[in-house]
């Protein structure tokens, strides 16, 4: 059980923030008005996704090293899992863009960044679908991985801060801290970053149990 | 030093067998004319953003056309013979300024022919050509490292446009604004932080290319 | 350890419990009927199934993992 005191603490969190994200006092601003409360449950996707996804960077430098066949199912499994929840935060994004922004798809240069950066890690997907030999693949998936890890970093991060954006601290913008000069929302907000960081990291955790079991069963 | 005189021998080399053939260079110089007389003939005139997106989108595939090769017409013999005689990364800086030079030539010969061809307004023809320069050496930094994943994989064409293409668009995006900035005639200093970004952008990618592309060559 | 749990709680029901002036409109009259809670509830029950769901297909795991 000891093991597992960080899942019982990312579970904790994520419950915490949903219980606190609907009832504690949030600022009241004009235009988000209740819909600031989706702060607690859209933003995390994205700090869970560039998470795991500089975890698949940490572990393609690491198959590139040692050459072990188990870092490559590691690099897979956090990609498969950063897609999904950069898919889930580009949908939450859209739903909350429709209704505070007036459109699903505001020309916005952090969503175009988003899908730009979700389109580069399905590139890496497919690029491995496209080899069979498996030692080559896991080799040049993670050359194309680390490849693509600044790009993505200049995407989602600087990109952004150049051009007019409607999300905040992006061009001119105030930045987060103007919507919560009060400090009450960072304590839900921030348990919930880190709650949803720790769900993500489980799951890529199982996924990569799950494929290691079913590599053993191939290669016998 | 035996670094930088492998990369000159190299370099020479690849200067040799393309002044032999010009096959590259015609090809991709008829590509772009073509182009910017279809696009001439389809448009006849066009606003300046229109006009602008235009120039890099021709800019863009005559690119990829021109450096997916740079790797795949390489046979497996030759390969193989430069594996011996000279390291990864004189191979890949080799490629990567190559390909610059290659880029530079094309991208001035199209923006004379796309200019007198096209009319169109440009505010500050300096800042534009510094651009066009900054783009071509862009380009070729990304697509030399994409095209050796590519090549690696089943030398597919396919895959070179899906790989490249997430990969070129922070670059695109800001060599747009940049060339529009100057087509605007902006005071220069508005366009620092993109000149800036691309720099960075091109050092990041060619010292990543640097660390990454000898994994890729040992095989 | 347990004085400072209690005080934090006992300080994020204060911070609960502010209230605001400044002409937007919120949702208050939901919070008013307390129908909210329902809503809190739901939610809850969903995020806990939610997680002991990961657990129970954590734990099958280590069962497969065991076996092989």
């Amino acid at each position: 059980m000891s093991k597992n005191w960080w899942k019982v603490l990312a579970s904790v969190f994520v419950l915490y923030s949903v219980v606190a994200g609907l009832l504690f006092k949030v600022p009241t601003l004009p235009i988000l008005h209740e819909s600031i409360r989706n702060l607690y449950y859209h933003v995390p996707m994205w700090f869970a996704m560039v998470v795991i996804y500089s975890v698949a960077v940490y572990y393609s430098i690491r198959y590139l090293q040692t050459g072990d066949e188990n870092h490559d199912l590691v690099a897979v499994e956090a990609v498969n899992t950063g897609l999904v929840f950069g898919l889930v935060g580009l949908a939450s994004g859209m739903v909350w863009a429709n209704y505070t922004w007036g459109a699903p798809w505001p020309n916005d240069p952090k969503l175009n960044s988003a899908a730009i950066a979700t389109l580069l890690y399905f590139a890496y997907t497919v690029l491995r679908s496209s080899l069979d030999e498996e030692q080559k693949r896991a080799k040049i998936a993670a050359i194309y991985n680390i490849f693509a890890y600044p790009i993505m970093v200049v995407l989602l991060f600087v990109l952004p801060r150049l051009t007019d954006s409607l999300h905040p601290g992006n061009g001119g913008n105030p930045g987060f801290g103007a919507y919560d000069l009060d400090s009450n929302m960072r304590f839900v907000f921030y348990p919930a970053v880190l709650g949803w960081i720790g769900i993500a990291v489980w799951i890529v955790n199982i996924r990569y149990r799950i494929r290691k079991i079913e590599n053993k069963r191939n290669q016998i | 030093m035996k670094l930088f005189a492998q990369i000159k021998h190299l370099l020479y080399k690849e200067i040799l067998l393309e002044w032999r053939s010009k096959y590259a260079f015609n090809g991709i110089l008829l590509y772009v004319v073509s182009t910017v007389f279809v696009c001439y003939l389809s448009f006849r005139s066009t606003p300046p953003l229109v006009w602008n997106a235009l120039f890099w989108i021709i800019l863009l595939f005559a690119a990829i056309n021109a450096i997916a090769k740079s790797f795949m017409q390489e046979s497996k013999g030759r390969l193989l013979y430069y594996y011996q005689i000279a390291s990864p990364q004189a191979i890949i800086i080799a490629k990567i300024i190559y390909n610059a030079l290659l880029m530079t030539l094309m991208s001035a010969v199209a923006l004379v022919v796309y200019s007198i061809v096209f009319q169109n307004n440009v505010g500050d023809w300096l800042l534009y050509a510094l651009a066009v320069l900054i783009g071509a050496i862009s380009f070729s930094s990304v697509f030399t490292m994409i095209s050796a994943i590519a090549s690696k994989a089943n030398n597919n064409g396919t895959l070179m446009a899906i790989l490249s293409f997430p990969v070129i668009i922070p670059v695109i995006i800001l060599i747009i604004k940049l060339s529009k900035n100057a087509m605007d005639g902006l005071d220069r200093s508005v366009s620092w932080d993109e000149i800036g970004v691309l720099t960075a952008i091109n050092f990041i990618v060619v010292t990543v290319s640097l660390l990454l592309f000898p994994y890729l060559w040992r095989d | 350890m347990k004085k400072t749990a209690l005080s934090f709680i006992l300080m994020l029901s204060a911070v609960s419990l502010f209230a605001q002036e400044n002409g937007v409109e919120m949702a208050d009259k939901l919070r008013a009927s307390g129908k909210i809670y329902v809503v809190v509830a739901v939610m809850l029950l969903l995020f806990t199934a939610f997680i002991l769901y990961l657990f129970s297909i954590d734990k099958r795991l280590k069962k497969v993992e065991k076996g092989n």
